[in-house]
């Protein structure tokens, strides 16, 4: 796959050892020998802004080539302008003409490689740069092209080799030493050159290591500068912090206590009245009672009443048995009498309806009937009833009193052992 | 000095605090229980105590003679305040399943229960858990004095109890016209109370033992025991007439048990009274602020105060006094704020009239932090306020004031040189007036816990109420 698109694909480009092409149609079986592009006369080398001279004039076309010799027609015009402006050396005195005459030999084709380096420092930064200044004869005039590696001009005139040969001796091409001269020169010169170059690049390496390496302490001991500066700005911060944090605890503690402490006083203050009220509902619920007075109210007084109670009831009773025999006895009395009145109406029937109005003996019947105390409704009506047999009994009978007396005291005798002993 | 002895402010938020929820109370019941039951792991029962959170159920004895209308009204107490209704013969149905044989015997034959059993029995279902959450009411029990210390000793305390008296003829007859729902078991009446219901009236029976003869027995045997068990229970008393007719009973029952009794909780009152214009607020202040050492601070009097005093809020009120245009509320409650948070403010108290005329002022008032433990409305008819108002009049040489009907000047010539302020002037009092009448509904629905006086009486009358209002605890309204 073909990232990258040509115009032209890249190709190794044949060259031409020959001067000379033999045929328009080179034999195709024959080897292609590709060229050196250094030292190719159509790679254009340095600088490309200045003027190029361009293929040969191709004579193929007339218009071409009239257009072809009208631009060289305003270079030259424009050279010739130029050169009114270019700084020349004074015009002739009176009397004297300028010749450009050759001081020097022609110079040989490795000399301007022997000449000795200028170095000018141009630069600031200490960079040197090496410029030759080479001295060349005035007549030479470097074509405005690129400068071929080797000068194009001819050179000066070679003598003949053969020249006072010796009869005998083949024929020389040409004189071995004369030749060899220029193209050791440019040999040797083009070694030592490269030599030079090789030397400058290596110092110019190490110059250049020195300044790294120069730079490189700079820079680190920059660095160190700097990270130390960082760490004790941290450092400072945090510190900055931590006292911040501390004194907020510091603070935040201090309201906290005092809160506390408000608190707690309020509290104390609040239910310092808590137990004395607390006592006083209890005892007004009746929780906490004086506990004599509970025991008198529980314990003493129902024992009292229940005895004052139990005192009554003896009276009572005593009472109502004394009524009881108080009736029996009278009941008895009664029954006797009737009894008694049965016989006597037999004798005489007609007082026995007289209606019992004479109580012959009303002090000694009611004497024993006031013993009888006021008792019961029931008790009463014995009483009425008693009453009346009572006077019955008094009308018929005034000659029994002895008889009831006697009754009566039978019945004292018999209640004697009724009589209940006191309370 | 450290942060032990440095002098501390103790914010004004922690009495609040304390009163809005009641803290000393909490801390006395709790206590109470701590020393009645005196548990031996202290802080669980304190824990558990305060979880069960019943220190406000209702905790009522009903007591009264037969006939009283004791149970009807026990009933409706327990069905309005959602609480259990405990009386005899509930006890001893649930309770003589677990009795043992010859206690029942017992009963059946005697139809009394010894009274440590009826004890127990109490003990045991005030124990329970829906007694403990739901509060309870004990009709008809204790009936005698034994029962009563018992019950005390036991440490049962009702938190009201409610005698219901009535003349003993009125209970006879009353007796005589009882019937009973023996499906419901509620008691009707065959003049007072008749059932609506045909079915109901249809099934009604008469009960036993409601002959005069035998009333007149038990009515006995009430009196002498009541006499003895009244003076046990006599701060937390209260005795109704049961010659009303039933509702008014409830109602006053209802309203008795609501209200709180009074604590010694630490109390300082702050006191805002509202009403319209001549309606006494000023007057009652006063009486207020020299009576109990409460600070008196009337809206008005302080921005006049401020502006006196030339402070920088006194400038900018100033300027709106010279206009004449109402002081707009965040000015009003600065200044204030200024004199609420003061030391003898925040200690002694303060009374606080003429400040919030509608809602939004009310609401400031509450979100900066000054809210009022008693709020006082004084209702005055409108007619009042204008005879109180229109008929003021000034003496310009002595400055005395007068009232044509209340403070007459004393001489002819007095009278004569008598000026009346223009804004005592009808029209000016009927708008101020109409302009609170507007407001007052929202102030109110605000307020919930206010208190309405009427402020027709004479001023020491009204005094009165407002004190007995704020000397005594606020009631808790269940309704």
């Amino acid at each position: 796959m073909s990232t990258y698109n040509y115009t032209s694909r890249p190709r190794a480009l044949p060259c031409q050892r020959r001067r000379y092409r033999h045929d328009l149609l080179q034999p195709p079986d024959e080897p292609m020998h590709h060229g050196n592009i250094m030292y190719d006369r159509r790679v254009i080398r340095g600088n490309t802004y200045a003027l190029q001279m361009g293929p040969p004039p191709v004579q193929s076309d007339a218009l071409e080539f009239q257009r072809l010799q009208q631009s060289h027609k305003k270079a030259a015009a424009k050279r010739r302008a130029l050169d009114q402006f270019r700084p020349q050396s004074p015009e002739a005195v009176e009397g004297r003409k300028h010749l450009s005459v050759q001081t020097g030999a022609w110079p040989s084709p490795g000399s301007h490689l022997n000449q000795r380096l200028e170095e000018r420092d141009l630069t600031q930064n200490g960079w040197k740069v090496c410029l030759r200044v080479a001295r060349h004869p005035p007549g030479i005039r470097h074509p405005e092209g690129p400068r071929p590696a080797i000068p194009a001009c001819p050179g000066p005139p070679r003598p003949d080799p053969n020249a006072g040969r010796p009869l005998g001796v083949s024929p020389q091409l040409f004189d071995f030493d004369l030749e060899v001269k220029p193209m050791l020169e440019v040999l040797v010169g083009k070694t030592i050159e490269q030599a030079l170059l090789e030397v400058m690049e290596e110092e110019e390496l190490a110059s250049l290591q020195v300044r790294q390496y120069n730079y490189e302490e700079l820079r680190n001991a920059e660095l160190a500068e700097v990270q130390r500066l960082e760490e004790q700005e941290r450092r400072h911060r945090e510190e900055k912090e931590r006292r911040k944090q501390q004194q907020w605890e510091i603070v935040h503690k201090q309201t906290e206590t005092s809160q506390k402490i408000a608190a707690r006083v309020f509290a104390q203050r609040y239910l310092s009245d808590l137990l004395p009220s607390v006592f006083g509902s209890l005892r007004d619920a009746g929780y906490f009672y004086d506990p004599v007075e509970r025991d008198i109210e529980v314990g003493f007084l129902p024992w009292l009443l229940n005895e004052v109670d139990k005192a009554m009831e003896h009276s009572m009773l005593g009472r109502a048995v004394l009524d009881m025999l108080i009736r029996e006895v009278v009941q008895r009395r009664q029954a006797a009498y009737e009894a008694l009145m049965g016989r006597q109406a037999f004798l005489a029937p007609e007082t026995g309806f007289m209606a019992p109005t004479t109580m012959v003996y009303p002090p000694e019947v009611d004497g024993p009937q006031d013993l009888l105390t006021p008792g019961t409704q029931g008790l009463l009506l014995d009483r009425d009833l008693l009453q009346t047999t009572q006077s019955r009994l008094s009308v018929g009978r005034p000659v029994d009193s002895t008889s009831l007396q006697d009754g009566l005291y039978m019945e004292e005798e018999g209640e004697e052992p009724f009589e209940i002993g006191g309370p | 000095m450290d942060a032990t002895t440095a002098p501390h402010r103790i914010p004004p938020e922690m009495p609040q605090y304390g009163e809005e929820h009641h803290i000393f109370e909490m801390m006395q019941t709790l206590l109470e229980q701590l020393l009645i039951h005196q548990p031996k792991e202290p802080i669980s029962f304190m824990i558990e105590h305060l979880q069960r959170n019943n220190d406000n159920v209702p905790k009522i004895v009903i007591l009264g003679p037969p006939a009283s209308g004791k149970t009807t009204i026990a009933m409706w107490l327990s069905k309005h305040l959602n609480s259990n209704l405990i009386t005899k013969d509930n006890l001893i149905e649930e309770e003589f399943s677990h009795q043992t044989e010859d206690v029942k015997n017992y009963y059946q034959m005697t139809k009394t229960v010894p009274n440590e059993l009826l004890m127990k029995m109490i003990q045991t279902r005030l124990n329970e858990s829906d007694c403990i959450k739901r509060g309870w009411i004990l009709d008809g029990i204790p009936e005698t004095r034994e029962q009563t210390l018992m019950i005390q000793s036991a440490g049962v305390n009702p938190k009201h109890v409610i005698v219901l008296n009535a003349p003993d003829m009125v209970l006879i007859e009353r007796n005589l016209g009882k019937r009973i729902d023996p499906n419901t078991g509620e008691i009707y009446h065959t003049t007072f109370d008749w059932p609506h219901d045909v079915d109901i009236q249809k099934r009604l029976t008469i009960p036993e033992g409601i002959s005069e003869v035998e009333t007149a027995q038990k009515l006995l045997e009430y009196h002498r025991s009541i006499i003895r068990i009244i003076p046990s229970y006599l701060k937390v008393l209260k005795a109704i007439s049961a010659d009303q007719p039933c509702v008014d009973v409830f109602y006053q029952a209802l309203t008795y048990v609501q209200s709180n009794q009074r604590s010694n909780a630490p109390f300082t009152p702050r006191v805002l009274l509202l009403g319209p214009l001549g309606s006494g607020k000023k007057l009652q202040a006063g009486l207020l602020a020299q009576k109990y050492n409460l600070i008196n601070i009337c809206c008005g009097q302080q921005l006049k105060e401020a502006v006196a005093d030339k402070t920088q809020y006194g400038e900018v009120v100033q300027s709106f006094f010279e206009k004449q245009i109402t002081v707009p509320d965040s000015v009003i409650m600065k200044v204030l704020s200024q004199r609420l948070k003061q030391q003898d403010a925040i200690k002694n108290g303060w009374v606080l009239h003429g400040f919030p005329c509608h809602l939004d002022q009310a609401r400031m008032l509450d979100s900066v932090g000054y809210k009022p433990n008693r709020v006082f409305f004084l209702n005055v008819p409108l007619d009042t306020i204008v005879e109180r108002l229109t008929l003021r009049r000034i003496d310009p040489v002595t400055g005395e004031r007068y009232h044509l009907m209340y403070k007459p000047a004393p001489t002819m010539e007095i009278q004569a040189r008598l000026l009346q302020n223009p804004k005592d002037m009808e029209e000016n009092v009927k708008a101020k007036i109409d302009l609170f009448y507007r407001n007052c509904t929202e102030l109110e629905e605000f307020y919930e816990d206010a208190i309405t006086l009427n402020g027709d009486q004479d001023p020491y009358t009204v005094f009165e109420y407002i004190e007995s209002g704020i000397i005594n605890p606020l009631p808790k309204k269940i309704l």
